[in-house]
């Protein structure tokens, strides 16, 4: 992988890598970095934060409510589940579930499509139909039934989710990331390392690579919210991460049951956290678009 | 829903791809303009529906192809009607035949047909369809018992024989209510229209006739009239499928639906806290259990006696069945035989004594127990499994679990994938005590994964013994040795709960022990 | 021209023909189908018969040749679940995916346009993040949560809509409702960010320049434009909400597309899940060839290119 320093000395007008500097700028989305900011400092300190273990209840004491509500106690702040287990301490754990989730998918998706997307835009020919062939009949396997048939095969785990998550969205990156090399090989920076004899491998990892990068953070800062949910759904299908494993997805689905007899503490909480962890990404990705990605602003 | 969010679309749309979404979308529109109206389906009085949590598939209406499954008795029942069937009170009633009479040396079953019983096209039930239904037969145990079937006599239209080519003492079981093969379709009729055209527009001898189907979506049945037992009360009946289990409820709470099946849990709860709505439990025929594979590696826990009693003590049965069945769970204490099978043995009650448990844990030389690798389970009955685990882990056994999505864990079961740690498993098939020996204990069984010698001997003689009490007495054995062995920890037998709504009489739930579904359909009424 | 043509042609036929071969034995890696019916249990016999019913005994490549032989002549082949031919069922359940995708989609709409125009005239004002916030929470709920709270909400407590099934246009409202919300995000965003593109354009500085009220420029001049991309937009999204709508249609009991094949994976339906995969394969190859052919007749250079 070409780091950023290496773009900086080509010959070219590539961008810059201005992550960091556009975070100086104005209209930076203060709260939504501060949610995940606070979600992952939860994730990293979730074995000292968590006040119980989120895997093992009692029946005993199940169906507890809110520390606040009649029968609450400071115990179980947030209540318990059906079986017992600590919410807060489950909701502290599958913040990182969330976030491993989320980010790995992300990334491997995002490595995956890329790479296809570049090897397919600037190759072209007989190269380029096979992947945007490839791409195409992905499409017919519509992605949560897709990610059924992985979840059958593999069986349940974590890891296989991310990996099925992954499998599952890399055609966006490829075909925006092709796009974008389609345009980008006609440039003149291109056409001059060309002339300077670089090699085909040489060119899309040095000079092609890092003009994408950042169509590609954008792209993965929206398709966060994406995985999350899909993961919910995934769940929600039985396919998810399995239990006892406390991810938001799984709590999600499992409290559902228990919303129209009353138990809103098993939905609202980890709804909530979900929710807020998919709208942070998504107006974080809003305005990465708006800051990074100029051409990806009309759309 | 949620998984597509419409970046690939913005793909799509850039650069010169402009009339390609023109196009998506024209396809698109005109698709939808040719699409035709979908049916409406109004609540009428003399009408009850049922909110069906399976998808009702055709083959269900032809008792032909019935799997050794208990669903398609869901259907079954109202369609059909056997010469011999499961009824309140009586686990052989004579339906379609009044009487039988079984010859002395055992290799004979003559059968007198009703008078009176008649196909929905107003043609009696005769010794010809008797003999054209068992032939036609092709559901589960279709060879076996074609196998030891040697002819079918039809003397004259009310009088059928069936010959065997040697005594088979379970004949009766299998014909009355372990396969399809016992349900009576016209064989003029069938021989007209063909099997498929058959499911299409099917014929029976029930309380109910086919209306209208369309296959996962909704059946719509209407009252026979001419049925032999009784005139149904209920004009109409409409099964609607209806996946979510919260779906179904808020169905049944708004009316569109009468009866709900399957309502689990909280839901359950709330379904006995709602005025008017009745919660109507049923007790399975089909018990849960975990199962020690590890038993027979003499270097494993497992392989101690004490360890499997051990957990066998650490389970608390009663908690929850009360958390998660609402307590309406049998506590048999017989890990594989249901209490409806023929053979049943009761064995001693179970116990929940977790500091027993440590104590047998410390005797078998782990007083600070030990790490037991994965707990496999169906991924549906996931949360019996995490209390379980939980259960274990009180007394110091560790599991992780590990819920399968159930195809892929039945078919690794049965294929002895699950070899180390502890499997949760359960069954609803068919048969009798023998047949679940056969299947989960002795050398061979499908789902055994080791065996003991005394109970492969015990098997070989109950198979040979003519005299039903002396094989009953075998089949006792069996069973006490899997207990005194410990070879699994029994859980329970299955609960299943259903809803009633208050329009609903007679519900005819748990009229027949074992049987999951509303039967039979004649004795459903509306109230008035 | 026609070489263009035919290539292409082939192109399809070979892409559906590897979509045929990886979903053929995609499905027959997850599992037996016989052992969802028969009980744990079951005698050896009944599994071994059910194989043979279903073909499933044969040599793999047999199977996979009477499978193509049979699709030849437009058979997609029976059921396991439900011995019906799995065409019949398809198209049973087709117009009701068809019809739940196009009112959600005019929700969506409903949603995403006017919260868009809004917030593109309003940049950074209380109607830009209302609106944006709203579209913004369709994505970020899962859309049974979405489904099962209108449930309780309309169907329970204020009794006003029919939980689930499908049968009138009330049956419509909440999972098209819970299915659009989801993609109003999108709508939102395209139309405003289009909407600032063609507020932005020479044309209309000069409308307002010729001193028209902003309502009227708006209105008549940069709605119309900005609305192209969005429609176009919508076209592509409608084809994917027939494809994910699964979850929807099960909180709902939506008889759907998606609900068939979810159940045909979940029973090993081998036959249901080949051709439902297919039948959406070769939708999206064809509109793509299509595309492909327009393209050419419209520009001469692609037929070069290519």
């Amino acid at each position: 992988m070409s780091t950023p320093a290496d773009a900086i000395r080509l010959p070219s007008r590539a961008p810059r890598f201005p992550v960091w500097q556009s975070l100086k700028r104005a209209n930076f989305p203060i709260v939504p970095t501060l949610i995940l900011g606070v979600i992952t400092f939860v994730a990293i300190f979730a074995n000292q934060l968590a006040p119980h273990n989120p895997e093992v209840g009692s029946l005993v004491h199940r169906f507890r409510p809110p520390f606040w509500m009649a029968k609450g106690s400071a115990t179980y702040l947030l209540g318990t589940d059906q079986l017992g287990r600590d919410v807060l301490s489950r909701l502290i754990f599958g913040a990182r579930i969330s976030l491993v989730v989320g980010f790995t998918a992300v990334v491997f998706a995002g490595v995956l499509g890329t790479a296809l997307g570049i090897i397919s835009g600037y190759l072209g020919g007989w190269v380029d139909q096979v992947i945007m062939r490839l791409t195409d009949t992905w499409l017919a396997l519509p992605a949560l039934t897709f990610a059924i048939f992985l979840a059958a095969i593999v069986g349940p785990s974590m890891w296989n989710i991310v990996i099925i998550l992954g499998l599952t969205y890399w055609t966006r990156y490829a075909r925006v990331i092709r796009g974008e090399v389609l345009s980008l090989k006609e440039r003149e920076f291109v056409r001059l390392a060309i002339v300077a004899g670089c090699s085909k491998g040489t060119i899309m990892r040095r000079h092609i690579l890092p003009n994408v990068i950042n169509t590609a953070v954008v792209l993965g800062s929206l398709m966060l919210g994406v995985v999350i949910i899909a993961e919910a759904s995934l769940s929600f299908l039985g396919v998810g991460v399995p239990p006892p494993e406390p991810a938001w997805g799984l709590m999600l689905s499992d409290g559902k049951q228990g919303l129209m007899v009353g138990y809103w503490w098993l939905t609202v909480f980890p709804g909530a956290c979900i929710m807020l962890m998919v709208l942070s990404a998504n107006l974080i990705g809003d305005w990465l678009r708006v800051k990074l990605d100029p051409q990806l602003r009309q759309l | 829903m949620g998984m597509e969010k419409p970046d690939r679309a913005r793909m799509q749309l850039r650069g010169p791809q402009m009339s390609r979404r023109d196009l998506l979308a024209l396809a698109a529109a005109s698709a939808v303009v040719g699409a035709p109206a979908v049916a409406g389906a109004a609540a009428q009085a003399d009408q009850l529906t049922w909110g069906v949590h399976v998808s009702i598939t055709p083959s269900w209406l032809d008792p032909a192809e019935t799997q050794g499954i208990i669903t398609p008795f869901m259907v079954l029942y109202a369609v059909h009607d056997a010469m011999v069937k499961a009824m309140p009170g009586q686990p052989q009633a004579p339906c379609l035949a009044e009487s039988w009479t079984a010859a002395e040396d055992g290799l004979s079953y003559s059968f007198v047909i009703r008078k009176e019983a008649k196909f929905h096209n107003g043609e009696p039930v005769t010794s010809e369809d008797v003999k054209f239904s068992f032939e036609r037969y092709k559901g589960a145990s279709h060879e076996l018992m074609h196998s030891q079937v040697a002819s079918i006599e039809t003397p004259d239209p009310q009088h059928v024989t069936f010959k065997l080519k040697q005594p088979w003492p379970d004949f009766l079981t299998f014909y009355s209510s372990a396969s399809g093969a016992g349900w009576i379709v016209p064989k003029k009729y069938v021989e007209k229209v063909g099997d498929d055209g058959y499911k299409n527009a099917p014929i029976g001898a029930g309380p109910y006739k086919f209306v209208s189907f369309k296959p996962g979506v909704e059946l719509v049945l209407e009252a026979f009239d001419g049925y032999w037992r009784k005139k149904p009360s209920v004009k109409r009946i409409v099964m609607r499928m209806i996946p979510d289990e919260t779906t179904r409820l808020a169905a049944l709470k708004r009316g569109e639906v009468d009866i709900a099946y399957s309502i689990r849990g909280e839901l359950a709860e709330e379904l006995q806290k709602t005025p008017g709505l009745a919660l109507k439990p049923v007790v399975l025929q089909a018990p849960n259990w975990l199962y020690f594979p590890e038993q027979w590696d003499p270097k494993s826990p497992w392989s101690k006696l004490q360890v499997r009693q051990a957990a066998n003590l650490a389970i608390d049965r009663e908690g929850m069945s009360k958390a998660l069945f609402l307590g309406y769970c049998k506590i048999t204490n017989n890990a594989v035989v249901p209490y409806t099978f023929e053979y049943f043995w009761q064995p001693p009650g179970a116990a929940y004594d977790p500091d027993k448990a440590k104590k047998l844990l410390a005797e078998a030389g782990y007083p600070n127990g030990f790490d037991a690798g994965l707990m496999y389970c169906d991924s549906s009955y996931a949360n019996m499994a995490e209390v379980s685990v939980d259960n274990l882990a009180a007394i110091g056994i560790t599991l992780k679990l590990q819920p399968v999505e159930r195809a892929g864990f039945y078919a690794a079961y049965g294929s002895k994938k699950y070899a180390k740690g502890v499997v949760q498993g359960a069954s609803g098939a068919f048969g009798n005590a023998a047949t679940r020996m056969a299947s989960f204990v002795v050398k061979g069984g499908a789902y055994a994964y080791g065996n003991y010698a005394d109970l492969d001997e015990l098997y070989a003689q109950q198979a040979d013994a003519l005299d039903a009490k002396k094989r009953g007495a075998l089949l006792d054995k069996m069973q006490q040795l899997v207990h005194e062995k410990a070879i699994y920890a029994p859980i329970w037998q299955l609960g299943f709960l259903n809803g009633v709504g208050p329009r609903v009489g007679e519900s005819a739930f748990a009229t027949i022990p074992g049987f999951a579904y509303t039967a039979p359909f004649e004795d459903i009424t509306i109230k008035t | 021209m026609r070489r263009f043509i035919l290539r292409r042609a082939g192109y399809c036929v070979l892409s559906l023909f590897l979509l045929s071969l990886t979903i053929f034995f995609f499905v027959r890696v997850t599992g037996d189908p016989a052992a969802l019916l028969v009980e744990p249990g079951a005698s050896p016999d009944d599994i071994a018969a059910i194989h043979h019913q279903f073909g499933l005994d044969r040599p793999l490549w047999v199977q996979y040749w009477l499978f193509m032989v049979a699709l030849a002549h437009g058979d997609f082949g029976q059921s396991f679940y439900y011995q019906v031919p799995v065409l019949q069922l398809y198209l049973s359940r087709l117009p009701n995916s068809l019809m739940l995708a196009a009112v959600a989609m005019g929700l969506s709409l409903l949603i995403g346009i006017p919260s868009g125009i809004l917030a593109s005239v309003r940049v950074g004002g209380f109607w830009d993040g209302a609106g944006k916030l709203f579209a913004l929470l369709g994505l970020s709920l899962p859309s049974f949560l979405v489904g099962l709270v209108l449930i309780l909400v309309f169907s329970v407590y204020l009794g006003w809509l029919p939980s689930s099934g499908a049968g009138s246009w009330v049956h419509f409202i909440m999972p098209a409702f819970a299915l659009g919300w989801y993609f109003a995000a999108s709508h939102m965003r395209l139309t405003r960010s289009s909407m600032l593109e063609v507020l932005g354009s020479e044309y209309i500085k000069l409308a307002r320049l010729k001193g028209l009220p902003q309502s009227l420029v708006i209105a008549k001049h940069a709605f119309k434009n900005a609305l192209i991309p969005v429609l176009t937009l919508a076209g592509v999204n409608l084809v994917i909400m027939v494809n994910v709508a699964v979850v929807v249609e099960t909180v709902f009991a939506w008889p759907g597309i998606g609900r068939l094949l979810y159940e045909g994976i979940t029973f090993r339906d081998f036959p249901v899940v080949q051709g439902v995969v297919l039948m959406g394969g070769a939708m999206i190859v064809m509109v793509n060839l299509l595309v492909d052919i327009l393209y050419a007749v419209i520009d001469p250079r692609i037929r070069l290119e290519k």
